[in-house]
């Protein structure tokens, strides 16, 4: 319009300067209409060009409305509907982790019967410094209807090829949402903490003793202006750790979870602003018998609890463990219907309390948890107990680059450019941890009075002879497992943009309670060897590395 | 369990007879998705049924409308807008409901009286004050050097009128020689400098821009011009025109997922009213109600009128000859 301006102006001063430079064209009439003439057909010219720009964009800015959006940035890649009520976001997280033992064992690899491979050691081998894919995790996500999200997320990493996260979200409202599927239940507040997001190389003991992944439901959602959180949800029931397959579950009772979380002051001024803490908690009822006879492979007791470097540090006793408890190498035949697995039996039970507070560049995360697991041994559920067991742990963080930690990721001040001189941000972190388990888990006693075991104690025979009673540790053998592990954690995070982290970690573990034994054999019955002396696991030092993108 | 049956059976007795809700009238919403010079007209319109609809059974109704290009709001329809009533600039565009999504039955221009059209219009030129390009009939709009101001066909009702008006007036001066025909439109659209979208961006052109000499218009959009701007512009009526039939219809789809058939349908009917055809009359809309024509009639001029369907066939061939991709439109109108 400006430019319109100008030039009527130019063309009107123009025909004036002709006007008074010259008496005779300002006499000419005819010539003076020829210059209106001209003038309207360029302001008429510049009126269509104006209004066809007015209507290109009018028409684009229609477009617009009705264009999909597509999306690449660093919050992601994706597809929206013009309208922002449909949504479909292409996530990842890939980490490439490298383990270095100094010292340390790896309970998971036996040695050959009676070779001896540590010196006084002879039942572990060294833990094996690797490299490896720890979390490969292509995710689909999105939003339809504006308020019912989904999310579906393989895991390829760690040797797996298992579906991790798929589940429904509706958000009816911000305090009544209902989710659906296989996810985190709502419990731990490390273990909700996104694996990319998470301070340290691996999460702390609490998280191994709380549910890992489950399959059900929640509801959940903020009241109070999003001070306080809730959530309660029922799922199919998972052991310590535990990350739920996706198909039906075996065990007709269900656990359930709830969740109490606040953040009193939310959105203050205050240096109370990033303070939260909750309480979370689970029940669950396993029933034994059925498990046995469904499923006799799974017991609902973990897999084994695992240090800082991922080696099993305690596990309960199973068929194997047993057959090395006596003997290496030694064949133990069970008859028709011989269990020797200790297995969940009864009530579940977890409870933990937890905090986090985020003052500037300063975090501090401190959870505690303790599980009560009803535990027997065998079909016929011998000695029943129960089995209490705790871990905690406090993580402090400080971001040496300025920027404000937060539950979540760290977004750098400035990403690392060499160019522009950019360095990221960096991060330094520390935590002790511990797991404690309980003294009754390497109860001894007897596993006769029920179906049986077909191994002669005073001969030794195998799979023949009158029943007779094996004494033995019952839910777990102190000469393959610890009875505490404690950890202290220290680690340098570099957040070289929002995506891309590069962390490294040093970690030392203790045990107490055994987890290995002696060379030395205590008795012998013909060509079986039993041993007996157990003594404390050595410690484990490792070194953690890890290069992830997460988008 | 069958007690836990028996006490959630007397809740739901006891609720639905003490519903309180039931007591109370009802606040029904329409939405209305309109053509584009239609505003003032439902503006008046709207304000006049809710009060008839409230004296006459107590329930409140808002009507919200939609305008644009009569071809666009079909389309948008169609693609999911929940309109209630459609009151588009030409029937085709209503077929289209039925053609495209089956949102209506094919017979919908049966169901009111007139071929479903309250009113009629038809399209005239509007000229600036003095006329000073002395525009009298069709042959000067499409003489060089004539700026015409009309919207593009593909997307507004009123340019596919103002076309087939200008198509008809060759035919006829021409004895039906269509390729006569084909030239003079062709002539007269290369005068157009602009095409917009819908026939009230069309005005804007003409009116607020300040661009072209002749608007080819509703004749409802050019009085309306008038009436707003006294004294800046004339009317200008040609020797022949076209009978503009802007149907109206109920999306049954819609007005039976909402549950506002009743309301629906008695808003289209008002429209047949005297007070309906009153409220037309005086935005220049011609209304069919002998009476009220009649009270009106030294509002509108005289005009002869051609029809669509005495003329081209009917809509569904008019709009596949001339408007289609590929039809003439796109070949008389290089860009």
């Amino acid at each position: 319009m400006t430019f319109r301006k100008k030039i009527v102006a130019s063309l009107l001063v123009g025909s004036g300067v002709l006007a008074v430079s010259s008496p005779v064209l300002a006499n000419d009439s005819e010539e003076l209409e020829k210059l209106r003439a001209l003038v309207q057909e360029l302001d008429q010219k510049i009126r269509v060009l104006d209004r066809k720009n007015e209507l290109a964009a009018e028409e684009a800015a229609a477009k617009k409305k009705e264009t999909p959006v597509v999306k690449a940035s660093e919050k992601g890649f994706g597809l929206q509907s013009a309208d922002g009520q449909h949504e479909i976001r292409l996530r990842g997280l890939l980490q490439a982790d490298g383990r270095g033992f100094a010292t340390g064992r790896n309970q998971t690899q036996k040695a050959a019967a009676g070779a001896s491979t540590a010196g006084y050691l002879d039942n572990t081998e060294d833990a094996n410094s690797t490299a490896l894919l720890r979390r490969v995790r292509p995710t689909i996500e999105g939003t339809v209807f504006g308020k019912y999200d989904f999310r579906f997320t393989p895991e390829y990493g760690d040797g797996k090829s298992q579906v991790i996260d798929a589940y429904l979200d509706a958000r009816f409202a911000p305090w009544f949402k209902l989710r659906a599927g296989k996810y985190k239940p709502f419990v731990g507040l490390e273990r909700l903490q996104s694996g990319a997001d998470i301070k340290f190389i691996e999460r702390s003991y609490v998280s191994s003793i709380l549910p890992n992944r489950d399959v059900g439901a929640s509801i959940y959602g903020d009241v109070l202006d999003g001070r306080l959180s809730y959530a309660v949800g029922i799922h199919n029931g998972v052991a310590d750790g535990g990350d739920n397959t996706t198909a039906s579950d075996f065990n007709k009772d269900k656990d359930y979870a709830a969740r109490l979380f606040t953040v009193p002051f939310k959105d203050s001024d205050s240096a109370l602003a990033g303070l939260g803490f909750g309480i979370a908690a689970t029940y669950g009822n396993v029933d034994g018998t059925t498990k046995d006879t469904v499923n006799g492979s799974s017991t609902e007791l973990t897999s084994g609890y695992k240090t800082e470097g991922q080696q099993t540090f305690f596990r309960y006793v199973d068929g194997s463990v047993l057959r090395s408890g006596i003997g290496e190498g030694a064949t133990l035949t069970g008859g028709p219907g011989v269990s020797w697995l200790a297995h969940a039996d009864g009530k579940r039970t977890r409870i933990a309390p937890q905090a986090y507070y985020y003052y500037g560049p300063f975090g501090l995360l401190a959870e505690y948890t303790r599980v009560s697991q009803e535990v027997a041994v065998g079909q016929s559920s011998h000695a029943k107990t129960t089995l209490n067991h705790d871990a905690w742990e406090i993580a402090a963080s400080y971001l040496l680059t300025g920027e404000d930690a937060s539950f979540k990721g760290v977004k750098p001040k400035r990403n690392f450019d060499l160019d522009n001189g950019g360095w990221g941000a960096w991060e330094i972190v520390g935590r002790y941890s511990e797991l404690n388990l309980d003294d009754d888990s390497f109860a001894f006693g007897n596993l006769s009075g029920g179906a049986g075991v077909t191994a002669n104690q005073s001969t030794g025979a195998v799979g023949a002879g009158t029943l007779q009673t094996l004494n033995h540790y019952l839910y777990a053998d102190p000469k393959a497992s610890a009875k505490s592990a404690h950890t202290w954690t220290a680690g340098i995070n570099w957040y070289v943009n929002p995506e891309v982290k590069i962390s490294l970690n040093y970690a030392q573990t203790a045990f107490d309670g055994g987890g290995a034994l002696t060379s030395s054999p205590t008795h012998t019955f013909k060509d079986l060897v039993v041993r007996s002396n157990a003594r404390d696991r050595e410690d484990e030092r490792v070194l953690l590395a890890r290069f992830q993108i997460a988008f | 369990m069958k007690k836990y049956y028996s006490i959630l059976g007397i809740l739901v007795v006891v609720l639905a007879l003490t519903n309180p809700l039931r007591l109370q009238a009802a606040e029904v919403s329409l939405l209305n998705v309109s053509y584009d010079p239609t505003r003032e007209l439902y503006q008046d319109f709207n304000a006049a049924f809710a009060k008839y609809w409230k004296a006459k059974t107590g329930d409140s109704v808002s009507v919200k409308a939609s305008h644009g290009g009569s071809g666009k709001q079909a389309r948008a329809v169609i693609d999911g807008l929940d309109a209630d009533v459609v009151t588009l600039a030409l029937a085709y565009d209503v077929d289209a409901l039925y053609d495209k999504a089956k949102l209506i039955p094919q017979n919908w221009q049966k169901r009111l009286p007139s071929n479903s059209a309250p009113y009629t219009s038809t399209i005239v030129f509007l000229v600036r004050k003095g006329n000073p390009k002395h525009i009298k009939d069709w042959d000067d709009v499409a003489k060089p050097g004539v700026a015409v101001i009309t919207p593009n066909p593909k997307t507004s009702g009123g340019a596919r009128w103002n076309y087939l008006a200008a198509w008809g007036y060759a035919l006829k001066k021409n004895g039906n020689d269509e390729n006569k025909a084909k030239d003079f439109v062709a002539k007269l659209y290369k005068n157009v400098p602009v095409l917009d979208s819908g026939a009230r961006g069309a005005t804007t052109t003409f009116v607020e821009r300040g661009i072209g000499d002749v608007l080819l218009a509703w004749e409802n959009e050019a009085f309306l011009a008038l009436k707003e701007d006294p004294g800046k512009f004339e009317i200008v009526v040609p020797s022949l025109s076209i009978l503009a039939e802007p149907p109206v219809a109920v999306v049954d789809k819609v007005v039976d997922k909402h549950k506002t058939r009743a309301v629906a349908e008695a808003y289209l009917n008002y429209l047949y009213s005297e007070e309906g055809q009153e409220i037309a009359a005086k935005n220049f809309y011609r209304p069919r109600l002998e009476s009220v024509a009649k009270k009106y009639e030294k509002q509108f001029p005289k005009v002869s009128l051609i029809t669509i369907d005495e003329v081209f066939g009917g809509w569904q061939k008019a709009q596949k000859t001339h408007f289609a991709d590929g039809g003439v439109f796109d070949q008389i109108y290089a860009k």
